[in-house]
């Protein structure tokens, strides 16, 4: 089986631009989930999330007048590229996974909501070009000189992770040797009001796996990787940060929205992932939870996590009650987080975790990281659709 | 993954404005020379530059649906479960774990978004409804036909224009080949909107861009001028050869290969003298041990659009492979025109090609922005 590691990160989160600076922020457990400010929150039951601070906004190149979405993708694959400290040779032959839902909705709201307000044509209309996910992919591949395959995956909140797994396929495949993966995702009208709609978001700060948890809170970010056989890695002189030993993908066929309640589709995830990763369940001492605190979520993906490794057999923790759910990027972002665990030997804890549910029987890391040496950590992202990804990364 | 599976065609399901129907269907549609493409009918064009489109007949598809299961579904997601449950029923494919879905489209299902935030600009935050918000996620179809068929295995949605079905069957081929499944339905789906053709018509996208020339998809032609919208789903059924044979499954074609790439191009561009260093239809050539020479048909993805067809049969002679067919001009650009072009290479296999040495069938596609696909077809394995 060809080995494929993580040869290269970037992030663009709620903390700020960079991968240190995201690692800094879990670790030290800070919860960026403030009143949003990057759209109209009047009327809704919900007015808080996870966004990228403006100055950080502004402080990314190279263009205001692209997508918000673009800027952001753009920021963490070149800071992801130039981390793996890659020639323009290798570039040229590496492919590029971005799992992405909203695209460039943002801009295209406002045009759409100028010209229903006024009924007049708005010059705003030039926001259709970058309206479709696909777009990000584009930008991407042209400016950073991508020329192998390239694919925009739209897999609900479990696109960013399906990425890296699409990836690690590619690699093994043998048509290529690397590839850079990852998610994105702007906050949009759209995505705000849908969850206030459906209430499924928190009035506070959401609280996964705690017994009073209320809900999710959004966010938007960007996390892309480079995956690279390890061979390649190696001649070139590159640094693995860890290995991405497996990945499993089924999914639900039950319901658009709720998970299946028995979680037959998240313990197929899992467990293929431990397969193709040659793992057992007892080598993994972590577990980067999908944990998006809605109640139905995370009771049934303890329930999935207790049929796989046995009720308070692993850790868990989720990086959504610090940085929100980031929707597109969450995948991909919490990858981030799995390899920067397995590297510190610190797990990140769950923020506004206080009475932990008595069906969730796991020590969920409330509050405080914690030190502990792992050799295997598994990270979950679950989607609207019945998507069900799990990643196992390993050092 | 395991460098022997091999990939064969065992089914397909259609709804275009040709028809609506499995391979029986499919196959008369396609030897039929009928070109539907009329003035469009869900809608008003007055005033606009186009007026052209190829339609699905929406009383067919209705016929295929349960009644009280259609109402709860949008548009597309009609017209994606219809086609998945042909395609199926056409395969005799077992439901379950090992059966995947691989769904791709260009614009997803944009009616429930307007739908979506035209109740709020009209009512507020009560206008929002809880039920079509759902829909504005573009892996919605792909949900919703997973439930219908019990794909219980990876589902992936890709986005992706003008070849959006070509990528889901290359995707889905490579997740039989890497194990991932054991049988894959792939295709693509997408549906005619007001407001998407309007502003494709006035962007000079579509047929007769800036009112040049008569209204038409010519594909290939001197005088090609723009895109006919098309509209429709159509699904092909992939499955690992040894499983498809354990369970006497009728095989129409084997995908011999797959392959895909990017020409690294500015986005919604289609520089003509572009050329491609890592052609993924000669990747594709060479994975299955063959040769341009040994392509006998080529179906490419021109749809009218002259930068885009010009480009696409440049890369196509630098690759020394044969000038392409289109079905653009018959059935209209839409999500689905990629899978409809792999059910006829899987077809010409069966039925329409002499034995030869020249067996094999290149379906090609190009879109803007740079994206190429690559399959190869050969007759029944």
């Amino acid at each position: 089986m060809t080995r494929v590691v993580v040869s290269g990160l970037g992030v663009v989160s709620p903390y700020g631009t960079g991968a240190k600076t995201f690692w800094t922020g879990l670790a030290s457990g800070t919860c960026a989930i403030r009143p949003l400010t990057a759209i109209d929150t009047e009327g809704f039951r919900s007015r808080i999330g996870a966004e990228v601070p403006a100055d950080v906004l502004a402080s990314l190149g190279p263009s205001r007048r692209r997508a918000r979405a673009d800027r952001l993708a753009m920021a963490a694959a070149r800071e992801a590229l130039a981390d793996a400290d890659l020639s323009p040779t290798d570039r040229a032959c590496a492919g590029l996974f971005v799992g992405a839902v909203g695209g460039g909705m943002l801009e295209a709201e406002a045009w759409y909501w100028e010209e229903a307000r006024t009924g007049r044509p708005s010059p705003r209309i030039g926001a259709l070009r970058a309206i479709l996910p696909s777009t990000h992919a584009e930008t991407l591949s042209f400016r950073l000189g991508l020329c192998g395959p390239k694919e925009t995956v739209v897999m609900a909140c479990a696109s960013g992770a399906a990425s890296l797994a699409l990836g690690l396929d590619l690699i093994r495949s043998g048509a290529a040797p690397l590839a850079l993966c990852g998610g994105v995702d702007a906050l949009t009208r759209v995505c705000f009001m849908g969850f206030n709609a459906l209430r499924l978001l928190d009035l506070e700060p959401c609280r996964p796996f705690d017994r009073d948890r209320k809900g999710m809170s959004i966010g938007e970010g960007a996390a892309f990787v480079v995956l690279e056989e390890a061979g390649h890695c190696l001649e070139r002189g590159g640094r693995a940060y860890a290995e991405l030993r497996g990945a499993g993908m089924t999914t639900d066929a039950h319901h658009v929205t709720s998970p299946e309640p028995s979680a037959d589709g998240m313990v197929r995830a899992i467990e293929a992932a431990l397969t193709a990763a040659g793992r057992a369940p007892g080598d993994v001492g972590y577990v980067n939870a999908h944990g998006t605190g809605t109640p139905q979520n995370d009771r049934v993906e303890a329930l999935a996590l207790a049929r796989v490794f046995g009720p308070g057999r692993v850790l868990l923790s989720s990086t959504k009650s610090l940085v929100g759910h980031t929707m597109a990027a969450a995948g991909s972002l919490e990858a981030v987080a799995s390899v920067l665990t397995l590297q510190h030997g610190l797990v990140p804890p769950t923020a506004n975790l206080r009475v932990t549910d008595p069906d969730v029987p796991f020590d969920c890391v409330p509050e405080t990281a914690r030190a502990v040496e792992l050799d295997a950590v598994l990270s979950n992202s679950f989607g609207f659709g019945g998507q069900n990804v799990s990643l196992v990364f390993g050092r | 993954m395991s460098a022997s599976r091999r990939v064969v065609v065992t089914g397909m399901g259609s709804l275009s404005a040709g028809g609506i129907g499995g391979t029986a269907v499919v196959a008369r549609i396609l030897a039929d020379a009928a070109r539907p493409i009329g003035p469009v009918r869900a809608f008003e064009t007055v005033g606009w530059p186009s007026r052209l489109g190829a339609e699905v007949d929406d009383a067919a598809l209705e016929g295929l649906l349960d009644p009280a299961a259609a109402r709860r579904l949008s548009r597309i997601c009609r017209l994606t479960v219809a086609a998945c449950r042909l395609a199926v029923e056409d395969a005799g494919v077992p439901r379950g774990p090992a059966l995947g879905l691989v769904v791709g489209t260009e614009h997803g299902d944009f009616r429930s978004s307007e739908e979506f935030v035209t109740g709020y600009l009209k009512r507020g935050p009560s206008g929002l409804s809880p039920m079509i918000f759902p829909n504005t996620v573009m892996n919605s179809m792909a949900a919703v036909a997973a439930i219908e068929i019990g794909a219980r295995g990876p589902s992936v949605t890709v986005n992706q224009a003008t070849v959006a079905g070509d990528l889901a069957v290359a995707r889905a081929a490579a997740l039989v080949r890497d194990g991932r499944a054991l049988a894959v339905v792939a295709g693509g789906v997408d549906e005619m909107l007001a407001h998407v053709y309007r502003r494709l018509s006035e962007m000079g996208m579509l047929s007769p861009a800036a009112g040049r020339g008569t209204e038409g998809c010519r594909p290939y032609e001197p005088d090609h001028n723009g895109v006919v919208l098309g509209e429709g789903a159509t699904f092909v059924v992939l499955e690992d050869l040894d499983s498809a044979r354990a369970r006497g499954a009728v095989i129409h074609a084997e995908i011999r290969s797959a392959a895909w790439g990017n020409v690294p191009v500015a986005p919604h561009t289609a520089p003509r003298r572009r050329r491609d260093l890592h052609s993924p239809a000669l990747r594709a050539l060479v994975s299955a041990g063959g040769t341009p020479s040994g392509v006998g048909t080529c179906y490419g993805s021109g749809n009218g659009d002259p930068a885009l067809d010009d480009w696409e049969l440049g890369l196509l002679a630098a690759d020394r492979l044969p000038a392409p067919r289109s079905l653009a001009s018959r059935f209209g650009q839409h999500g689905g025109l990629g899978a409809l072009r792999v059910a006829a290479a899987a077809l010409d296999g069966l039925d329409k090609v002499a034995p030869s040495a020249t067996t094999l069938v290149m379906v090609h596609g190009l879109a803007r922005g740079g994206c190429r696909t690559a399959l190869l077809i050969d007759r029944a394995a």
